[in-house]
């Protein structure tokens, strides 16, 4: 466990603020069915991508990060772990759907597609509001990393990004302290 | 002796644990069959598998006793996606119907990632199946469901302790079912992310029975419903009177009771005669019997007028002796206008026979009688009659057939009582009418009672003296004269000639009753009698 000193802390804050240009919510969103209807839309977006046609145009391979969760493993991690674990993901599924939306030329695909974009943005907002602080990016994974993976077609990276949601995401804004003063 | 301490402390806590682990093994086998039979039901695929918590996975599959193989036949392969092939240990454990069951059991697994299974027998592979763990949830049932009243009409509270599984409270979804004791209707509230549901719209003063069960709601994690919790029973709230029903049932019954009471007061006295009769009496035929005699039947009996319980035909029957009769048709004397028979009545008195002249007279006088009004000629006759005394005296009327009765006042001279005449007789005795020559029907003259006013009467009958001889009454004698018209009845006292000439001989008149009923006098007969 790192101990930050309390100045540091607050001058972080401060940096990634004014960095930012974005105030963090003042009230912890804690609601499980916020992601539960990201997760709901992106499953839907595989549900209507998967019948599609030579993967709807969509050629080239995609890196995303690995879904499985280990329970006990998972326990054992600390909260900047998930968190970081969880950004990192999310960041990889950006990048992806981003190459996605350029690749396809129908409209409606495009519209789903930017869908599941802005949800990837919306819950990074609701993560800053768990005061779970954007951190550092990890370096370009390297081939064979151990966190993730490659995928070549559009209905398997949206099965992936379905299955992350599901998973880490959730694991961690259920868990998050910031709302563990909440629940009851 | 401190490793003997050591080595007994060891088998003390071995023992507990094992102890505990036995109890648990219990409950866990009954679960775990439980489990088996629903998913035997409820999953199509092979191998089935579900998972009771975060970290364990249970596959199994069943087969025949017959084809059944031993379990190192079988081996289960499983395989997490990006990873490499594990396999898992098969035990086998016999089921109902013949069957046999492999069980896989994996302790530590893997979420959010496939899963690839496959079983191979000899090599072969039997099944394969890919699967997402956390979508093959089973959960145990609730515990502790309990209801309570909410203290308002028709609601009970249900209460349950949810699955204590980590991550998995706000996920899970539960099925309450309530039905009425002993109704197979049932309905059926689903609840989210909860540990107790109200339950409304039910009837007062029920009993319900309620059970639940739970299932992950199927956003992130899924699975099958868990099986029903043990019904539990509990009776609602005794319901209140609707106000509006208690008011409009009051009208009703208000109105009811108005117009009931209108009929029974339209109805009173049939109603009371039904329910009270009155007793009869007799009254109205006993007219003043009770109210003017004060029920003394004997005083009323002698001063009623009416008697129409007096019949005339039980005391005018030919039995009893009729108190009076009078004289039937009397032939009057030659008194008439026509002075022919007069003469000659006196001329052919001797030589005639008396009869034919009898019967001349009478037929000239039934012509004159048919002729002359009938209110006047009796009178007329009679005094004709008395002016002609002669053929009178000659009794040519006593001379008749028919029968007559005299009465005799009793001289001063003492005659001899007349004992035969009878008490009835102080009335005049009945008298017989023969020879009847009118076609009008004249039965026997009804009969009257007289006052005893003359004293003592004694009566003769004209069938003492066959011959006709009928001797006349000396040295004379008076009788009133009876004309009936059969409206009125004329009365005249009247006195033989004799008494006239003496000169004395004072009329009394006494009144009497004639009570002959109507339909027994003859019509226009006039009746005569002497005394």
């Amino acid at each position: 466990m790192t101990s930050i000193s309390g100045p540091v802390v607050v001058l972080l804050t401060v940096l990634q603020w004014a960095g930012r240009g974005l105030p963090s919510p003042v009230r912890p969103i804690c609601d499980p069915r916020v992601l539960d209807r990201f997760i709901m839309e992106a499953r839907d977006t595989e549900t209507a991508l998967r019948g599609c046609k030579a993967g709807c145009g969509v050629t080239g391979t995609f890196v995303v990060p690995l879904t499985n969760v280990d329970f006990v493993v998972w326990e054992t991690k600390d909260t900047e772990q998930q968190a970081l674990e969880v950004q990192s993901g999310m960041s990889l599924f950006g990048q992806a759907l981003g190459a996605v939306r350029e690749s396809v030329s129908r409209v409606a695909v495009q519209i789903l597609i930017d869908n599941n974009k802005s949800n990837i943005h919306s819950l990074g907002q609701v993560l800053r509001s768990l005061h779970i602080q954007d951190l550092p990016l990890p370096p370009a994974p390297a081939v064979g990393d151990l966190v993730t993976r490659k995928v070549s077609s559009l209905s398997e990276l949206l099965h992936v990004h379905t299955n992350f949601l599901r998973g880490k995401v959730r694991l961690l804004l259920t868990n998050a302290p910031a709302c563990q003063q909440n629940s009851t | 002796k401190k490793m003997t301490n050591d080595n007994l402390n060891k088998l003390l806590v071995f023992c507990v644990l094992f102890c505990a682990q036995k109890t648990s093994i219990v409950h866990g086998a009954q679960a775990l069959e439980t489990k088996v039979t629903l998913l035997l039901h409820a999953e199509p695929e092979n191998p089935k598998c579900f998972a009771e918590g975060m970290s364990d996975l249970t596959c199994f599959w069943e087969e025949d006793e017959e084809r059944a193989g031993f379990t190192d036949q079988y081996s289960f392969i499983y395989t997490y996606q990006n990873e490499n092939s594990s396999e898992c240990s098969i035990t086998a454990l016999p089921a109902a119907g013949g069957k046999r069951l492999y069980f896989c059991r994996l302790s530590q697994t893997q979420l959010f990632v496939p899963l690839d299974i496959r079983v191979f027998r000899d090599d072969l592979l039997i099944h394969n199946r890919s699967l997402f763990i956390e979508l093959v949830f089973l959960l145990d049932p609730p515990a502790n469901l309990t209801l309570t009243s909410t203290g308002t009409q028709g609601q009970l509270k249900a209460s349950w302790l949810p699955p204590s599984l980590k991550y998995m409270g706000d996920s899970m979804m539960y099925e309450v079912s309530y039905t009425m004791a002993g109704s197979h209707i049932g309905k059926v509230e689903e609840v989210q992310a909860s540990s107790e549901l109200i339950l409304r719209g039910l009837q007062s003063g029920t009993k319900y029975k309620v059970r639940i069960r739970v299932k992950l709601d199927g956003i992130s994690y899924s699975g099958y419903w868990s099986t029903w919790t043990d019904p539990v029973l509990m009776e609602t709230m005794p319901g209140d009177l609707d106000p509006l029903i208690v008011s409009l049932s009051l009208i009703i019954s208000l109105v009811l009771t108005l117009l009931s009471l209108l009929v029974l007061m339209s109805h009173r006295r049939f109603l009371l005669k039904k329910i009270w009769p009155i007793i009869p009496t007799p009254e109205s035929k006993f007219q003043g019997l009770f109210k003017v005699y004060g029920g003394d039947f004997q005083e009323w009996l002698g001063h009623s007028t009416g008697g129409l319980w007096l019949r005339p035909a039980y005391f005018y029957s030919e039995e009893f002796p009729a108190p009076l009769e009078v004289l039937s048709e009397v032939s009057l004397g030659p008194a008439l206008p026509s002075s022919a028979l007069p003469p000659k009545a006196s001329e052919t008195l001797g030589e005639e026979d008396e009869d034919e002249k009898l019967k001349r007279v009478d037929s000239a006088l039934m012509e004159r009688w048919r002729e002359t009004p009938q209110e006047h000629w009796p009178m007329d006759q009679l005094r004709a009659i008395h002016q002609h005394p002669a053929p009178w005296t000659q009794s040519s009327l006593l001379e008749s057939h028919d029968a007559y009765v005299t009465l005799n006042a009793q001289n001063h001279s003492g005659e001899e009582p007349l004992d035969d005449i009878l008490e009835e007789t102080l009335p005049l005795q009945v008298l017989f009418a023969s020879g009847r020559t009118s076609s009008e029907s004249r039965s026997d003259l009804g009969s009257f009672q007289q006052s005893s006013g003359l004293g003592r009467l004694s009566s003769q009958s004209s069938f003492e003296y066959p011959n006709h001889t009928w001797p006349p009454k000396g040295p004379g004698y008076t009788y009133m004269a009876v004309a009936d018209s059969g409206v009125s009845m004329d009365y005249s006292p009247m006195s033989s000639s004799k008494i006239d000439d003496i000169g004395k001989g004072v009329i009394y008149t006494n009144e009497y009753k004639n009570e002959i009923p109507a339909h027994r006098r003859p019509i226009g007969t006039p009746i005569h009698f002497a005394f």
